[in-house]
């Protein structure tokens, strides 16, 4: 739930309450000032008459008085009681309906003879009066908060804008991309507060992560002049005359483990390199060609294994990429494919729609799926895989990633089968 | 055949002279831009050997200024740095190979000889070993007046070999010279023995002498 509409919830919920309250509240205060002031008026004027009884001097009179009067009612008395006032209904005639009268009855002592007199007044107007006043107070009460929660909505909005705008740039941030995020600038303290602890978060993050990838591409930089002393040092070692056998397996041994050095120098400043987004020339390449030129450059390697390759390109793949990183994500694949194939094995490579599929024979159990993708990651393979460098398919995964091809991995009918997806995923 | 060495670091000059001098080149070095500057003004070099990157300046603005004053030096471009962008500039400005550290020394060797060749006999170029012609215009060997038929990669194997005569090449240096652009994906080098092999064979049955060593496990050698 937003946070602007669980403080109006609290306000709408308040605002009820006290809405429901009133409405009887107010009713009940004003009918009672009202029935207050009509019983005044009646005892008023019953003390009146009393006072001015003097005047009717004969029965005939008063017969003729209290038929002038509507609202008096005169009736002989058997007994003397005390004044008294109700509320009673009577029929209307006018209206042809009940309406409510406020009666009060006393007695009075005409000529010596006791009549009970009711003075009524009617309650109709008191009772259109009290609900045109309620009505009012509704309709008031109403436009309060209906007002009051638009004014909210609307302020609120306004007010948290920043706020949003903040949350927004936290949820694009990426720290190895160079995003210009562009913050709001408010009157509110504390948000101005927050923008420039996120820019400074931001900032920091880029800053270190920069550091972080610089520093890997110069270690493995500053590594090529001595790993280049070394191998030419053997190699001078190597035209040294009168070497025994012994001494010649020990330099081959120093050759080799310095040549996998190389190779995983290199493999981390590629891994450095693509993450540092050097590689921004991009031309519109056939995925289908260049896998038959890799194809061909790599039949020397597999026909030393009688490992035969096949390739099949019926769909034309065509994509904007920089050339060297897709050469290097395909020959990767394709490298990986003879290196970890049985001898006299068979791949296969071959396009279906906007995927490319690499299928080789191997192993017969399949490669751990959450593993293989992940930086120096051996899987155990065939005597002769044991110089792999393990970031073979992390560079594979990394290439994808740039240009958000998606990579996936399936064992199928024995055969371990990748696929390259060039469709781009949406961010 | 005279060459420069343009390198800054003290320990890869020394090994690359080495293997030079006894190809009977006159190696000279220069340790920094300053010196190097220098010595291109006052001589000429049949092959300059350029790093790049030089405590006191770009080795790429030297080819400029080499270029600029229409110096004919070859020049090798060497740099830590493998970019195609600076393989790139470097070949634009005119320079007639790129290397990319590290390298063998084998195949340093290979590309001098070649830029050399290139620059001096723009006619017919002929290697001769006795019996063994290798014609490197027309990319064809012969013994005995013989054509043999040699696959491109047994060829390009057989020059190589010949380039560097009399010294042991790694097998780690032949693998990577036939990979080519592919070498950094490949590493296992099996596929040679069989390349050799087949070289070898074709060679002795053409009535060729046995030039081509196997030293122990470590590499070959061209003995003449």
């Amino acid at each position: 739930m937003r946070l602007n509409n669980k403080t109006i919830r609290n306000y709408l919920f308040y605002s009820s309450l006290i809405f429901l309250l009133t409405i009887p509240l107010f009713y009940f205060v004003v009918r009672s000032v009202l029935l207050h002031s009509v019983d005044r008026s009646l005892r008023s004027q019953l003390r009146e008459i009393r006072s001015n009884l003097g005047e009717i001097r004969s029965q005939a009179d008063l017969t003729a008085w209290s038929r002038l009067d509507k609202d008096i009612s005169l009736s002989p008395a058997d007994e003397v009681i005390g004044d008294r006032i109700y509320t009673g209904y009577r029929f209307s005639p006018k209206h042809r309906e009940k309406e409510p009268y406020r009666e009060i009855a006393g007695m009075i002592t005409v000529g010596g003879k006791t009549y009970r007199l009711i003075i009524s007044s009617s309650l109709v107007e008191n009772e259109d009066l009290l609900g045109s006043i309620l009505l009012v107070q509704a309709a008031v009460l109403l436009m309060l908060i209906g007002g009051m929660l638009w004014i909210n909505q609307k302020v609120s909005k306004r007010l948290w804008q920043p706020f949003y705008v903040a949350l927004k740039n936290m949820h694009q941030f990426q720290v190895n991309k160079q995003t210009n995020l562009s913050f709001l600038a408010s009157t509110t303290d504390e948000f101005n507060e927050l923008n420039v602890a996120m820019k400074n978060l931001f900032s920091r993050s880029s800053e270190i992560f920069l550091q972080q990838k610089e520093f890997t591409e110069n270690a493995s930089h500053e590594m090529q002049t001595p790993l280049a002393i070394f191998q030419s040092k053997l190699e001078l070692l190597m035209q040294t005359p009168h070497l025994s056998e012994e001494q010649a397996d020990l330099i081959n041994s120093l050759d080799v483990t310095n040549r996998r050095l190389i190779k995983l120098n290199k493999s981390l400043l590629l891994l450095a390199k693509i993450e540092n987004n050097q590689y921004q020339t991009v031309e519109e390449v056939e995925i289908g060609s260049i896998c038959s030129r890799l194809i061909r450059h790599s039949r020397i390697h597999a026909e030393a294994r009688n490992i035969s390759i096949h390739g099949d390109f019926p769909d034309a793949i065509i994509v904007s990429v920089n050339i060297t990183l897709i050469e290097i994500l395909i020959g990767n694949l394709l490298s990986n494919a003879i290196r970890y194939n049985t001898d006299n094995g068979a791949i296969v490579v071959r396009t279906e729609k906007d995927t490319l599929v690499i299928e080789n024979t191997g192993a017969s159990t399949p490669l751990v799926l959450s593993r293989i993708f992940d930086r120096f990651y051996k899987q155990a393979g065939p005597a002769g895989s044991d110089d792999s460098t393990g970031l073979g398919l992390a560079i594979v995964k990394n290439i994808c990633t740039l240009y958000r091809y998606s990579v996936d991995y399936s064992f199928q009918e024995g055969r371990h089968v990748f696929r390259i997806l060039f469709k781009r995923d949406p961010e | 055949m005279k060459i420069l060495i343009v390198e800054d670091e003290q320990e890869l000059m020394k090994s690359m002279a080495t293997y030079l001098k006894s190809e009977n080149f006159v190696c000279e070095e220069a340790p920094d831009y300053k010196t190097a500057r220098e010595k291109i003004e006052l001589f000429s070099y049949d092959c300059i050997l350029l790093d790049v990157s030089l405590p006191d300046g770009n080795g790429l603005s030297l080819l400029n200024e080499l270029k600029e004053n229409k110096k004919s030096d070859g020049v090798i471009v060497i740099s830590a740095k493998n970019s195609i962008g600076d393989r790139i500039q470097g070949l634009n400005l005119g320079a007639d190979d790129y290397l990319t550290k590290p390298f063998h020394l084998s195949e340093l060797n290979a590309r001098i000889l070649a830029v050399i060749r290139r620059r001096h006999f723009q006619g017919q170029q002929i290697l001769i070993f006795n019996e063994l012609t290798i014609d490197l215009t027309a990319k064809t060997v012969t013994v005995h007046r013989c054509t043999v038929e040699l696959t491109r990669k047994e060829y390009d194997l057989l020059l190589y070999l010949a380039y560097n005569k009399n010294r042991v090449i790694s097998k780690n240096a032949i693998a990577e010279h036939l990979s080519g652009d592919e070498s950094d994906i490949y590493s296992n080098y099996d596929f040679i023995y069989s390349h050799m092999k087949n070289l070898k064979k074709k060679l002795q049955q053409a009535g060729c002498s046995e030039y081509i060593r196997s030293i122990y496990g470590m590499g070959y050698k061209f003995d003449v």
